[in-house]
């Protein structure tokens, strides 16, 4: 065994030999190989099989999720693109005047002088 | 082990749907990963399933394996992080209780019992290192790999194995010249 505190760039076999004695399963092997060979189809299964079944299992709840966004994004696009209603005070802001007052405060149908003239006055 | 060759051949065949030829790398490597496995994990039955994982996640990946490189270091890289998942799983830190009777430096019936009990104790002291300081030395001292080698399999520089190598050595070395001076 070596100093212990000198950096060495060799491996130290009596420590080596002690921890293989420590490591070392005591069996020879045969079990373990055959234990592992008994996996063997299995591990390939397992790593071929699982391809296609996630891809068909991911193709139903794909479809349904790409349509119910489909649809989804529409309703929003929709929602979104529509133009909102202009607001009372916005119209009557665009268009003041004294036309736009009688023909806003009037209890009959305005006479079509009226409507003409609250646009002229505009202009 | 066999050669560097040897065993890219036998790759090549276990590649292509050789079922023999990945049961002779599996005898090749078995002994070394069951060791470096049982570094990690010291329970020797969570040792072998680890080390079983680690064979069958090789098995599975085959292809990716570069034939320019040694298979062995790529087999323990496989092999040591399906130890660290296997040992992060179980979620506690693992050292091998000793018998009570070997801590006070009880009777010694026979040589095997005293190499028993020096085992005992370096699993011990190696169940006390940090995970990646035991894994540097099993694969050094034990093993053999290069320094380079082992900084590939554990994915850190060369220098942090050599540090790691010599912090470990340290700690035995010194459990190991106790152990003979009570033994004498």
């Amino acid at each position: 065994m070596k100093d212990s505190q000198a950096f060495d760039h060799r491996p130290d076999p009596e420590l080596g030999a002690a921890l293989r004695g420590a490591l070392d399963p005591n069996d020879d092997q045969k079990a373990f190989v055959a234990r592992v060979m008994a996996q063997y189809e299995r591990a390939l299964d397992r790593a071929t099989v699982p391809t296609i079944d996630v891809l068909a299992s991911w193709f139903r709840p794909g479809i349904a999720a790409a349509a119910a966004a489909l649809i989804a994004g529409f309703l929003l696009g929709r929602t979104v693109l529509a133009p909102a209603p202009a607001s009372i005070d916005a119209a009557m802001a665009l268009v003041d005047g004294p036309g736009l007052a009688a023909l806003v405060t009037a209890s009959d149908p305005p006479d079509a002088s009226v409507v003409f003239s609250s646009l002229v006055d505009e202009r | 082990m066999g050669s560097s060759e040897e065993d890219k051949g036998l790759v090549a065949k276990a590649l292509a749907g050789d079922r023999a030829a990945f049961g002779v790398l599996v005898e090749r490597y078995a002994a070394q990963a069951r060791r470096v496995a049982r570094g990690v994990l010291g329970d020797p039955d969570d040792a072998d399933d680890a080390a079983q994982d680690g064979f069958l996640s090789a098995l599975v990946k085959l292809a990716q394996y570069d034939t320019r490189r040694p298979f062995g270091p790529w087999l323990m890289r496989i092999v040591a992080n399906a130890a660290t998942d296997r040992r992060r799983r179980r979620n506690v830190r693992q050292a091998e209780p000793l018998d009570p009777a070997l801590v006070g430096g009880g009777p010694r019936p026979d040589a095997a019992a005293i190499r028993s009990e020096l085992g005992a104790r370096l699993r011990t002291a190696l169940g006390e290192l940090p995970e990646r300081r035991r894994m540097a030395v099993v694969l050094f001292d034990v093993e053999g790999y290069s320094h380079a080698e082992i900084a590939g399999i554990l994915g850190i520089p060369e220098g942090t194995v050599r540090s790691e190598v010599f912090h470990a050595r340290r700690r035995l070395r010194t459990l190991l010249a106790d152990w003979k001076e009570q033994a004498r």
